[in-house]
């Protein structure tokens, strides 16, 4: 199958430069031409009910983290709030 | 012999015996590592001080008189994804270059509480695809057997550590053989967990169902203690087992009389080099030779489990990768006109070729239409895998195959044909898939370049695997990780 690496890399959010485009979509499709060897099976899938996953109970717990914490590593805070570009006009 | 050339369990017995400090240890592992690291480049962050300041402690609460665990003072070294409250884990990417975590990984919680010393974090393949560790933003870790190859990957900071004698052990992730098959080019053990056994808690997602955190060393027994120390149910990661675990190092035995192992065949035929056939085959001679049985058998899926692994993990680092936008943590780039101009730029710039092509692959086999040929398919066929290892394990206690088709490549010889760095991982993919344990131990060599087997073992048999690789140990004179001359 071809991959259409356009549109791929919009869904994806991620743009390939114009003078490496051609070298990527040569690999692109090198990969799927690989992955896509798989056999035909006729099954369908089900949960596994030997998974020993066990939930834990349903507890409230007071967040162990600063708001100012999780917010360091920001690209661009302002007033405590994260920034990001106009999304509305 | 320098301190920093011992293992941890004969450091501890030392520590215990009141031979040396922790201090004396920290020193020296310390010093070696300013001394060999500017040729291997295994380090993304050397934690010198707040290292010397943790053995210091640990000195102090042995003169007090304080009961401390077995790896109380031993220095190990942290691979670069897992997260270290306030040290930097950058996941040797662009995107993380600053990042510091508000928050300690459950198992360093557990490094920590064993009194262990954080010696630094290590580099590796950018978000861990890769098996070179050539995928890191910052720079090549180089082989310390040999300076022209690679280290393998993406764990190659943590095994080229290990076996320059950098740290005592290290902690590394495997999704698809990285740590296993790193240690193998490397020449020290690894041990990727049973799935599920070790919390991912802190861990950055690649792909949540295949990621294991798992340890590396200079002995059977340093893994095995590490192991423990690591294991157990975490309430913080919803996939953890609700189980208790062995104290693997005092029940490591190596009389491996009537141990069944499985040899299968699809795993020696063509592709492997033949050096790596007669060494792994060779080590299995031994166990036979001391009791063990060697019995053939079949994994006929075996050459589909690199596509079914593509395909999931792709799919999964797709959807996980999908957080670093640029808005919460991380890389953000510096000029755009639009929010989607900004996640844009900033996913394009700061992620490298390779993660991009996995992101890529994984939104293409899930989106629209293609949903069930790709994904849909590959999951079932993990379930054909799975099913193939359940019934072989039936006969068998052990399945022993080569980690890796050959010795270490060298630095650039794979670098521009993807599929060429995948075939790498052939030997190792399908193990992650199944979520079984399996741990490489080094086996020989090949022009001087250390060759590695795979121990399988069925979910949650880490004692046997531990048992089978400490007979063979015991064999081979104690001593399986050979001191590198690096040059």
């Amino acid at each position: 199958m071809n991959i259409d690496i356009k549109y791929i890399s919009k869904l994806a959010r991620i743009k390939i430069e114009d003078d490496k485009f051609e070298k990527f979509e040569k690999d692109m499709q090198s990969i799927v031409d690989m992955v896509e060897n798989l056999p035909e099976i006729n099954e369908e899938l089900t949960i596994d009910r030997n998974n020993a996953m066990k939930l834990r109970e349903d507890v409230a717990e007071t967040n162990k983290f600063t708001r100012a914490e999780l917010m360091k590593n920001a690209p661009m805070v302002q007033a405590g709030c994260l920034v990001v570009p106009k999304t509305v006009e | 012999m320098e301190l920093y050339n011992k293992s941890a369990a004969e450091l501890s017995a030392m520590l215990k015996n009141k031979e040396c400090s922790a201090v004396e240890i920290t020193e020296s592992v310390m010093s070696r590592a300013e001394a060999v690291d500017g040729d291997v480049n295994a380090y993304i962050t050397l934690c010198k001080e707040s290292a010397l300041e943790k053995a210091k402690a640990v000195d102090a609460a042995i003169a007090e008189g304080k009961e401390l665990g077995a790896l109380a003072g031993i220095p190990i070294g942290i691979k670069d994804n897992i997260s270290t409250k306030g040290i930097k884990t950058t996941c040797a990417s662009k995107m993380l270059e600053n990042y510091e975590p508000p928050f300690n990984a459950t198992v360093i919680d557990r490094v920590n509480a064993n009194d262990m010393v954080i010696t630094g974090k290590l580099n590796m393949d950018e978000f861990a695809m890769g098996s070179s560790t050539e995928n890191s933003y910052f720079k090549k870790t180089l082989n310390p057997h040999g300076l022209d190859r690679v280290p393998g990957g993406s764990s190659g900071g943590s095994a080229a550590a290990v076996a320059a004698r950098e740290c005592i052990v290290a902690l590394g992730s495997d999704t698809g053989g990285s740590i296993r098959q790193p240690a193998s080019y490397c020449g020290v053990i690894g041990l990727k967990p049973t799935y599920s056994s070790v919390s991912r808690y802190g861990l950055v997602a690649f792909a949540s169902s295949l990621d294991q955190i798992g340890p590396l060393g200079t002995s059977v027994k340093d893994v095995a203690m590490l192991q423990s120390a690591i294991c157990g149910y975490d309430k913080m990661d919803a996939t953890s087992a609700y189980r208790d675990y062995p104290d693997f190092a005092a029940l490591l035995s190596t009389d491996v009389t009537g141990l069944k192992i499985g040899i299968p065949e699809e795993y020696y035929g063509e592709g492997i080099d033949a050096a790596v056939k007669t060494s792994v085959m060779n080590a299995v001679r031994e166990l036979e030779k001391k009791g063990a049985v060697v019995k053939n058998i079949s994994l006929p899926s075996t050459s589909y489990a690199i596509n079914a692994y593509y395909i999931i993990s792709s799919a999964e680092a797709s959807s996980n990768l999908a957080r670093f936008d640029g808005v919460k943590y991380g890389y953000r780039a510096e000029d755009y006109d639009s929010l989607v101009d900004m996640y844009e730029k900033t996913r394009s710039e700061g992620f490298g070729d390779e993660v991009k092509r996995r992101i890529m692959l994984g939104t293409f086999v899930l989106s629209s239409g293609y949903y069930d040929a790709y994904y849909k398919t590959a999951k079932l066929l993990q379930r054909k895998i799975k099913q193939e290892f359940a019934d072989a394990f039936s006969e068998v206690d052990v399945i022993i195959t080569p980690t890796a088709p050959s010795k270490a490549f060298r630095i650039g010889e794979n670098t521009d044909n993807p599929l060429k760095m995948y075939a790498a991982d052939v030997c190792t993919v399908p193990i992650n898939i199944a979520g079984l344990p399996a741990m490489s131990i080094p086996c020989g060599d090949d022009n001087g370049m250390p060759l590695g087997m795979q121990i399988i073992g069925k979910d949650f048999s880490e004692q046997t695997l531990f048992n089978t690789a400490y007979a063979y140990e015991n064999i081979m004179g104690g001593n399986l990780c050979k001191m590198p001359e690096i040059k």
